[in-house]
């Protein structure tokens, strides 16, 4: 990698010094890798409603590492397991129950944040443990964890290469998604386990408090700049993938030494001020 | 009144009752659907019409039977659904040709739309006069634009019954008259059942040609000429229906009595 000519070139670009070293090329690769993931999943959790979903899921990462101390598993592995039960967990009381989704999610976030609470406070050396959990920690991912992004983001693109159509229409109005012949259960609990395992592998990368940013904010600026639904996937994509590698930048530098996770989230936040300016303005263009 | 049996009915229910929360919604429901024809279910708010719907659509958990027996070529009956003014997500940018194309290209919409799918989206639209809504935004369609791209959307179904849920909520009187014509037309083209789900009763008197009279139970069933009768409609609506006289009714044919349907041959 360092050794291309293209890349000397841009490190020697004035700001962009700070990408020859290794653990910040290790970062920008994990966050290539991890935005695009947000960036779709999170196209269809604006669509589904689904913010606080991710929330509940983002948090029960507390409780995964909780769960895995007490059986002695490794924390990301176990981070990783429990995410996926509590959002398959979340998918299928919501399905059976005639409660309103907000109120079965809450029952759930409050479940797990009360559970990883209970267990941090038996034990107090845990809670040190636990802080790159809630600022992210992105600088110090590992090869293994790319490898693990890279396959999963192939897993992603593959199910939204073949459901992102159908994922619109259940979107728009399950019932009338699944008579005419869209297998809405299959696509919504497959949707469930694989945006657990975005949102957990999203927690090492900005924290639990801001996961449900890294979704959510792509995903709405792309609906105020979009005119299609195609189009919502490629600004969704933009806003993801320049807001990571901007937010790492500016991160990286002497001026700011930010984390890395919140300075990410705050260029997606401009971008989407900017989009809510130019909605306004097209929208009283088109008056 | 007692059920007439059809020899080749489109939908039966055999006893069908369902609870929600210990609370009877509806109690042994006995009553087909003649295959063709436009059957209206109808009765008061809160008489389980929805549920009834929600039931045949498999949506709700109930006991008894409910068939929807294949047509003479023997394969599955496709359904075709055009929901109450779909609560639909305003915010969502979308154009009516991607909303017909979603429901049939597996292509995820990021790579655009291929030609096949696209003529026969616009095809579609065609067939409910709204070719010229292709390249607008859904969420900025007026709610009789709506009802005819949803009906769109049901037609790519090539659906054998088609349902609509109330189809005349929220369509001004001359939008309504637009669009019984239509699906009178494209029934006849198309052989379709058309089940439609409605408390409003000038549009069932006008365009059914069977009536199923629902109030928690079946309250009567037949043609529209002789079930919506000053003594049935009080039996329904609970209350006095002066409104609509039987004998005012134009002699039931084969097809819609509408006006606007009649000045067809």
């Amino acid at each position: 990698m360092t050794d291309s000519g293209l890349f000397s070139l841009i490190v020697s670009l004035p700001g962009l010094s700070c990408l020859s070293a290794p653990f910040m090329q290790h970062a920008l690769l994990g966050l290539l890798l991890l935005a695009p993931m947000t960036a779709v999943m999170g196209v269809q959790v604006v669509n589904f409603r689904m913010a606080f979903f991710s929330d509940a899921i983002s948090h029960s990462a507390f409780a995964g590492v909780a769960m895995g101390l007490i059986l002695s598993l490794n924390p990301h592995g176990a981070m990783l397991l429990f995410g996926v039960l509590v959002g398959v967990g979340i998918m299928a009381v919501q399905r059976g129950s005639s409660l309103a989704s907000d109120t079965v999610i809450g029952v759930f976030f409050s479940a797990v944040v009360a559970f990883g609470l209970a267990v941090v406070s038996r034990d107090r050396s845990v809670a040190r443990d636990l802080q790159p959990f809630l600022y992210g920690d992105i600088l110090t991912i590992d090869r293994p964890s790319i490898l693990y992004l890279a396959l999963l983001l192939t897993v992603i693109m593959i199910f939204q290469g073949l459901g992102y159509n159908r994922m619109l229409y259940i979107g728009l109005n399950p019932l009338l998604a699944s008579t005419h012949r869209v297998r809405v259960a299959v696509y919504q609990y497959l949707f469930a386990g694989l945006l657990s395992l975005v949102v957990i592998f999203a927690v090492w990368a900005v924290g639990v408090l801001l996961v449900t940013a890294l979704l959510i904010v792509p995903a709405a600026t792309a609906r105020n700049l979009a005119r299609s639904a195609g189009g919502m996937f490629w600004w969704a994509l933009t806003v993801s993938l320049s807001s990571s590698v901007a937010g790492l930048i500016l991160s990286a530098q002497d001026w700011t030494r930010t984390a890395t996770g919140a300075t990410i989230v705050l260029v997606a936040c401009g971008w989407f001020a900017i989009s809510l300016m130019m909605a306004a303005w097209r929208g009283r263009a088109e008056r | 009144m007692q059920t007439l049996p059809f020899v080749d009915p489109a939908v039966v229910f055999e006893g069908v009752s369902v609870n929600l929360a210990g609370v009877p919604i509806l109690t042994q429901v006995n009553a087909q659907v003649p295959r063709g024809g436009c059957t209206a279910i109808v009765g008061p708010n809160g008489a389980g019409k929805t549920t009834l719907l929600l039931a045949l659509l498999g949506q709700v958990g109930h006991e008894g039977m409910i068939r929807i027996p294949p047509g003479p070529d023997g394969r599955p009956p496709r359904l075709g659904y055009v929901p109450q003014r779909l609560a639909l997500d305003r915010g969502l940018p979308m154009t009516v040709l991607e909303f017909m194309v979603m429901g049939s290209q597996r292509l995820p919409l990021w790579f655009g739309q291929r030609r096949r799918y696209q003529t026969q989206a616009v095809e579609l639209l065609g067939m409910v006069r709204a070719e010229g809504l292709a390249r607008r935004q859904v969420g900025a369609l007026s709610g009789g634009e709506i009802q005819r791209v949803l009906l769109a959307l049901a037609l790519q179904q090539r659906p054998d019954l088609l349902i609509l849920d109330e189809p005349a909520a929220g369509v001004d009187f001359h939008g309504e008259q637009i669009f019984c014509e239509l699906l009178e037309g494209l029934r006849r083209e198309h052989h379709f059942t058309q089940l439609i789900v409605s408390h409003d009763l000038a549009t069932v008197t006008h365009h059914s040609t069977y009536v199923i009279c629902l109030n928690r139970q079946v309250v009567a069933v037949g043609p529209p000429r002789e079930v919506l009768t000053a003594e049935t409609l009080t039996a329904t609506f609970g209350l006095h229906m002066g409104l609509v006289a039987s004998r005012a009714l134009p002699e039931t044919g084969p097809g819609c009595t509408a006006s606007c349907c009649a000045l067809k041959p």
